[in-house]
């Protein structure tokens, strides 16, 4: 059998994606931002609206608003009745969804190309007329609640990631949970959700993106024939709040009956737009994507003190967090798990990374940046991300080059600035005491 | 429309197929692989061993160790995969389009000198226990169907859980593991399929190098229909302290040659399959009681099974089992009319191009048909079937293969001592604990 020999696998060089060029962005006379990705591979189109408005915009007491509105968008219009939206859509053979963060709430449709102007309408519909059926929000309140069992209450990880933000921040909005309080779903009253949608869900806070079999001047017509009689409003008072310096590591601890203990370590980290974004990727590449990666391999594969390491960077308007998370085989004690993360952690900041294990993590953002271009609903949401969080779209399409530029030196430089014990908040989750066999 | 792209398929003189589909939007290149196999044939006292081998071949292959492998692959930024399902071992695999050889290599690699070492084995086998209680411990939902199967098919290979449980996992040797790779890998189990930025011609050659001298498995695999079950029954999987009940109410239900398939798609999508369902509208919609509440089928190619899934506050257990219950009889009931009938064609043709649209799709899909023997009608004529579909083949298919209310197995995770009486009602109520180390209850 041939034999292919190779060391450091040199990086790709990407040539420019099909279409790019077709792209076609504009400002409506409301501020609304639209941009366009005619796509013609299948015979669909999918829709992201982009509404800068996340759990970053709360305050204590109506915690969990922002991601309430992603469900109350559902409920119905001045002109349309509950339930229309979804009904009307589906009819002509379209799909949605929405999510919500700490910074933005995000509204995606999927559906064929001959919908497009009934989607087009539905989504003005709701931006420019949303009702607030006391009813529905009543029972709205109680499919959150089932949302937040499901996530939070019910999930070991969800559970321990919650406490941990809320004690990584003491200052900034970003220490609430984007699902909200359980005291403060209950409570919230129909004058906040006013408030809260005359401001946020304002022409000049969106940006709608489209990809996909679409005539980008016929399109951006009829989004103007829909979203341009929609007034702007007075921009959001921006999110003042800065965190304060940490001073020393956090530790939050919770004891439940559980079999695995799971560790989570976050680390205070620079926004979205950063300088070192490509470098923070790389970094978090290097240590835990795939089998062959530093902390796979010293904590699963050679210590076996973890079953799966995972993490991610939360990219934010605002300095976040970047997570690594640890589950555990039952029995493991946390701390030597811990120990033994941290001496990793100390090795790549101590001696960087090796070429091979940053030319692997180019490879790897490489062939993930084409994955999400592979598709409509990738195209829709990369044109969204890099409108809403970057200084302009079309930095996309310079994320290879960008990978591309990535030195050792500062992977090593990044690692130093980020992975300080002193700024990070530590969860652990551990099996509660046992009980006796007739009480269990 | 829809249609099968152009591609070349090619059948070795020892069986095995394989399937190229040129496609080059992006730079990449996918490949779909299946090993008929499976957990349908694991030891009946070790189920998980198709498990575990899937998991085994990304663990050394050829001159590579374990370590060398995700090197090589990772290197190149690509991907490989391999999971075991019910009746076949799926390997996936994704490279910029420049690593085709390579790609081939570690794949001819993998089927062919896989290592199956007995270290990697040891800790894959320790692990997939742990991620089984990590499951149980934050989404046991993840595991309903394991629990249900094991009921609704009790006495058949359909029963065995996918990946094994902990206690069966503990039952298994390393010796398991080489019998299976001996005795149900070879050239007349495999489907090959690769699809994106190709080079046909140096791709047939690499790969008829590669497999065309490989021989057949040792055996020949067949599969029995199930027997049929009766009457209603609960089980009750208790998870102390849960806040919230998930439920599964299962029922057999169609194989994947099910002549009016079309008309199925199309009353499932009405009933459980999308935002709008009787089953969604029920149980949230209306009352705001779940986040959500789907049903669906698995087929597959003896067998099937029905099933709906919801969760909910564990005090309302009961109220949304009702209601789901209740749903299923006004379908049986009412049937579907022809706007319904309507809207549900226009969404599910609407949505049927979303999942054929990346060449990683379009490898799955072929080795889909190719694998229960379906033919390429299945896709190009899937639209001329679903606008043949009126009430009253839609009427047939809710006879057929949807079941009456009496006729489900109940499978309920959730916090006993604060539901256990709820559920009395539903059918004689079997007791487990989720962490019990089997999903089939004690005889």
């Amino acid at each position: 059998m041939r034999r292919t020999a190779r060391a450091a696998i040199p990086a790709f060089r990407a040539p420019a994606p099909a279409g790019s060029e077709d792209v076609h962005a504009q400002v409506l006379a409301n501020g609304m931002q639209v941009i366009v990705w005619p796509v013609h591979q299948i015979p669909n189109v999918a829709l992201n609206l982009w509404v800068r408005a996340g759990s970053r915009n709360e305050r204590p007491g109506i915690t969990g608003l922002a991601h309430f509105f992603e469900h109350m968008m559902f409920n119905g219009t001045r002109t349309r009745a509950p339930g229309e939206f979804d009904r009307l859509m589906e009819a002509r053979g379209g799909a949605n969804n929405a999510f919500t963060s700490d910074d933005v709430t995000v509204y995606e449709d999927w559906f064929p190309s001959s919908a497009l102007e009934l989607v087009l309408e539905l989504e003005a519909d709701r931006v420019a007329n949303l009702a607030f059926v006391p009813q529905l929000i009543e029972s709205e309140r109680g499919v959150v609640a089932s949302e937040r069992r499901l996530r939070v209450e019910d999930n070991n990880h969800g559970l321990l990631a919650e406490r941990v933000q809320a004690a990584a921040f003491t200052e900034h909005p970003y220490r609430f949970p984007t699902i909200g309080w359980p005291e403060d779903i209950r409570a919230w009253r129909l004058e906040d959700l006013q408030a809260f949608y005359t401001t946020y869900y304002a022409p000049n806070n969106l940006t709608l993106t489209l990809a996909g079999d679409l005539d980008p001047r016929q399109a951006v017509q009829l989004v103007r024939r829909y979203f341009e009689p929609i007034a702007a409003q007075a921009p959001p008072a921006p999110v003042r709040e800065r965190e304060p310096p940490q001073q020393a590591e956090r530790r939050v601890k919770i004891r439940r009956q559980v079999q695995t203990p799971v560790v989570q370590c976050a680390y205070k980290a620079p926004a979205a737009a950063d300088e070192s974004a490509s470098a923070i990727h790389l970094l978090m590449s290097v240590l835990m994507e795939g089998d062959a990666s530093r902390l796979h391999r010293a904590l699963v594969e050679e210590r076996r003190l973890a079953i799966e390491v995972g993490g991610h960077w939360q990219e934010g308007f605002d300095p976040g967090l970047l997570w690594l998370s640890l589950t555990l085989p039952q029995h493991t004690d946390p701390h030597a798990a811990l120990a033994a993360l941290d001496a990793e952690l100390a090795r790549v900041i101590e001696t960087g990374v090796t070429q091979v294990e940053l030319e692997r993590a180019r490879n790897l953002a490489i062939v993930g940046f084409w994955k999400r271009l592979a598709t409509i609903d990738g195209k829709a949401h990369l044109l969204g991300e890099y409108a809403v969080f970057h200084p302009h779209w079309s930095e996309l399409f310079e994320a290879p080059q960008r990978l591309a530029a990535v030195t050792r030196e500062q992977l090593r430089g990044v690692a130093a600035e980020i992975l300080a014990v002193s700024q990070r908040t530590v969860g652990i989750l551990a099996p509660a005491a046992r009980r006796t066999k007739d009480q269990g | 429309m829809v249609r099968v792209p152009e591609h070349e398929r090619l059948v070795l003189d020892n069986g095995a197929t394989v399937i190229l589909l040129p496609r080059r939007e992006v730079p990449l290149l996918a490949c779909q692989v299946l090993l008929r196999g499976g957990s349908v044939v694991d030891p009946p006292a070790a189920p998980g061993v198709a498990s575990l081998v899937a998991a085994l071949l990304e663990k050394g292959a050829g001159e590579r160790d374990a370590y060398a492998f995700a090197e090589a692959v990772e290197g190149a930024g690509g991907s490989f995969g391999a999971v075991a399902g019910p009746e076949a071992i799926a390997l996936r695999s994704q490279f910029l389009a420049r690593d085709q050889g390579l790609m081939l290599e570690l794949l001819a690699d993998t089927l062919r000198e896989p290592r199956l070492e007995a270290e990697e084995f040891e800790h894959l086998r320790a692990r997939q226990i742990e991620f089984i209680k990590a499951v149980k411990d934050s989404e046991p939902a993840e595991l309903i169907d394991a629990y249900g199967r094991a009921l609704l098919f009790a006495g058949h290979p359909y029963a065995q859980p996918v990946h094994g449980s902990e206690a069966s996992l503990g039952r298994i040797a390393h010796a398991h593991v080489l019998d299976y790779y001996r005795t149900n890998f070879g050239a007349d189990r495999l489907i090959l399929v690769l699809a994106g930025d190709l080079d046909i011609h140096r791709a047939e050659h690499d790969v008829r190098a590669a497999f065309a001298d490989w021989p057949n498995a040792a055996v020949r695999t067949t599969l029995g229909v199930p027997p049929s079950q009766a009457g209603r029954r609960v089980l009750l999987i208790d998870a102390p302290e849960a806040a919230q009940t998930h439920f599964w109410i299962g029922a057999p239900g169609v194989d994947r040659r099910y002549a009016h398939r079309a008309a199925l798609d199309l009353v499932n999508t009405l009933f459980g399959g999308r935002f709008t369902s009787l089953l969604n509208a029920e149980l949230r919609i209306k009352s705001g009681l779940s986040y959500g509440a789907r049903s669906g089928f698995v087929r597959g190619s003896v067998a099937g099974e029905f099933a709906i899934r919801s969760f909910v506050e564990t005090a309302k257990t009961a109220r949304a089992i009702h209601m789901a219950l209740q749903a299923l009889e006004r379908l049986r009931r009412d049937g579907v009319s022809a706007e319904m009938l309507a809207s549900a064609r226009a969404y599910t043709l609407g949505q049927y191009a979303l999942g054929l649209e990346t060449a990683a799709d379009w490898a799955a899909a072929l080795a889909d048909i190719e694998f229960f023997g379906l033919g390429t009608s299945y896709i190009d004529e899937y639209p001329a079937r679903l606008a043949e579909v009126d009430p009253q083949a839609a009427r047939r298919v809710i006879d057929e293969a949807f079941p009456t209310s009496e006729q489900v197995t109940l499978v309920v995770i959730g916090d006993a001592a604060r539901i256990g009486g709820q559920l009395g009602e539903f059918g004689p109520v079997i007791n487990m604990r989720l962490t019990d180390p089997e999903f089939a209850p004690p005889i």
